[in-house]
């Protein structure tokens, strides 16, 4: 049917996944306690320093994702390994949840801070056109059912949505950079740094677990596929 | 950057963490529920049936 | 002399799609309909203030041909697939990127004639004065509609042949076109209603190096999207 590799026919090998999804969100509940605990009110921005611990990982595993997104769909171009396709994919989903994550957040901490929900400024611009290209993406996804013109054709969307996004943000910096408005963020103290890092490594290990169900699940789904396929013609395809 | 809100501004705190911790636990629910439906899809097809 | 042969392809392809515009001038005649359509919308939307009319105009004339151009780009490939001809188009030797070519260079040419009315018409609605360096002008649209068309064609191989491409192709395309779409307003306002900030000439930069970076990879990844 296609002349893709077949190895992701078969079911996924089980792992330690369980017990690492289990480590990753008992990880996450600690870190996400022991850094609204352990941190000082800031001196300008008060408790909403405290936002910074959910904010800055959302955002971090955003780009993650879809640098795991890029990365595979170049493999997948290149070997045409469906699982890579299926990974890529995966990516995306989690991804794109992160992504909306990471702009409501956004919004939440521009609304005190600069009082208003929303700002043209280049990093919130960016996220916002990484989010409709993942949109886009998975769109694309659900409306092409072969598998083959499904991977090729997703597979070059997200490479090109990855070079757009750099270009997206040096543009928008510079339309902004005119137009005067925000300042930079000043350095990061290290009684913050502490636990912006542990959260980033928490929602970094929750990230690489949800897609890694997501891709288990895929595979699955695949090989649900190609067993029934060969049960209908009879079973001789073992 | 003229920080007027130097106190208060916790209810978008709580309301960032709320809804962090909301999505993170519906994604688990979901993912654990689609890699079960495709386990038993998966084992319902090399079993012999057709898939429904 | 494999080279010349797939520009000769890229002529041929051209040619045919030319072709077909010009013996039905239906389609190029609603196409140019419906994006001076829509200038007058945005006419309504902006209102009858003549200063605010002038600071939109840019903005405006590039969305225009933005909507109407996406038309064209699904068009030029479905009028291949309703006839059964991409198929064997492909089954021809030669390279694929002269497919590309010759489908880009037709819509360049096709958007092209678009924005000649739509921007004429657009001088006139959006009381427009013409600027001294009209040339650079000129210059300047040219680069932004290949930007529009490299990544228009592209995008249209795939959308023109999957379920409910009319929402997928600008779904695809339009966050892709963020850069090229914002250095060309800006650069175009720039010369309508004068260059406060001196920065005309980095927008062209910019543009030319967007239009640079989309063709080579819509170039090279043009050949996954259409071989299967």
């Amino acid at each position: 049917m296609s002349p893709v590799n077949t190895n992701a026919f078969d079911p996924p090998k089980a792992g330690p996944w369980v017990a690492i999804g289990w480590l990753s969100f008992a990880f996450f509940v600690f870190t996400q306690v022991f850094a609204v605990m352990t941190s000082p009110a800031d001196a300008m921005m008060g408790h909403l320093q405290k936002m910074m611990y959910v904010h800055v990982p959302a955002a971090w595993v955003t780009f993650l994702a879809f640098g795991i997104v890029l990365v595979a769909s170049l493999y997948f171009l290149m070997k045409e390994d469906e699982r890579a396709d299926l990974l890529a994919a995966s990516a995306a989903e989690v991804g794109s949840l992160f992504c909306g994550l990471t702009l409501v957040l956004g919004m939440l901490w521009g609304r005190p801070t600069w009082n208003v929900w929303w700002s043209w400024d280049a990093r919130l611009t960016s996220t916002l056109v990484l989010f409709l290209i993942f949109v886009g993406y998975l769109a694309l996804r659900s409306f092409v059912e072969d598998p083959q013109r499904r991977g090729q054709w997703s597979a070059a969307v997200g490479i090109l949505g990855a070079i757009n996004v750099p270009i997206v943000w040096m543009s928008v910096r510079w339309w902004r950079t005119l137009h005067q408005i925000q300042s930079n963020p000043r350095g990061l103290s290290p009684e913050y740094l502490r636990g912006l890092l542990l959260n980033v490594a928490a929602f970094t290990l929750l990230c690489i677990w949800f897609i890694q169900r997501r891709y288990v699940a895929a595979r699955y789904e695949r090989a649900a596929e190609h067993a029934s396929q060969a049960a209908a013609l009879g079973g001789n395809d073992e | 950057m003229n920080s007027a809100t130097v106190s208060g501004g916790i209810e978008y705190v709580v309301a960032s963490y709320v809804i962090t911790w909301v999505v993170l636990g519906v994604m688990l629910v979901r993912i654990v529920g689609s890699v079960r439906r495709a386990r038993a899809e998966y084992d319902q097809a090399r079993t012999g049936g057709f898939r429904t | 002399m494999a080279f010349r042969d797939d520009m000769r392809r890229t002529r041929a392809i051209v040619w045919k799609d030319l072709t077909t515009e010009r013996r039905s001038k239906a389609g190029f005649n609603s196409v140019a309909a419906l994006g001076i359509t829509i200038l007058v919308l945005f006419g309504f939307a902006l209102g009858p203030d003549g200063a605010m009319l002038k600071a939109a105009a840019a903005g405006a004339l590039w969305l225009a041909v933005l909507f109407a151009g996406v038309l064209a780009f699904n068009r030029s490939y479905q009028v291949e697939l309703e006839g059964g001809a991409l198929e064997a188009l492909l089954l021809y030797p030669g390279a694929r990127w002269a497919i590309f070519a010759g489908k880009l260079i037709a819509n360049l040419i096709f958007v092209t004639a678009m924005l000649v009315i739509v921007v004429a018409v657009g001088i006139v609605l959006f009381q427009v004065r013409i600027p001294a360096q009209w040339p650079s002008l000129i210059g300047i649209m040219m680069l932004g509609v290949i930007g529009i068309v490299a990544l228009g064609t592209f995008y249209a191989a795939m959308s023109s042949r999957s379920r409910a491409r009319e929402v997928l192709l600008p779904l695809l395309l339009y966050p892709m076109l963020i850069p090229v779409l914002l250095a060309s307003m800006e650069a175009t306002k720039a010369f309508l209603i004068g260059d406060v900030m001196n920065a005309t000439g980095a927008w062209v930069q910019m543009l030319s190096l967007f239009d640079v970076i989309f063709l080579v990879a819509t170039f090279l990844a043009f050949e996954y999207v259409i071989e299967v």
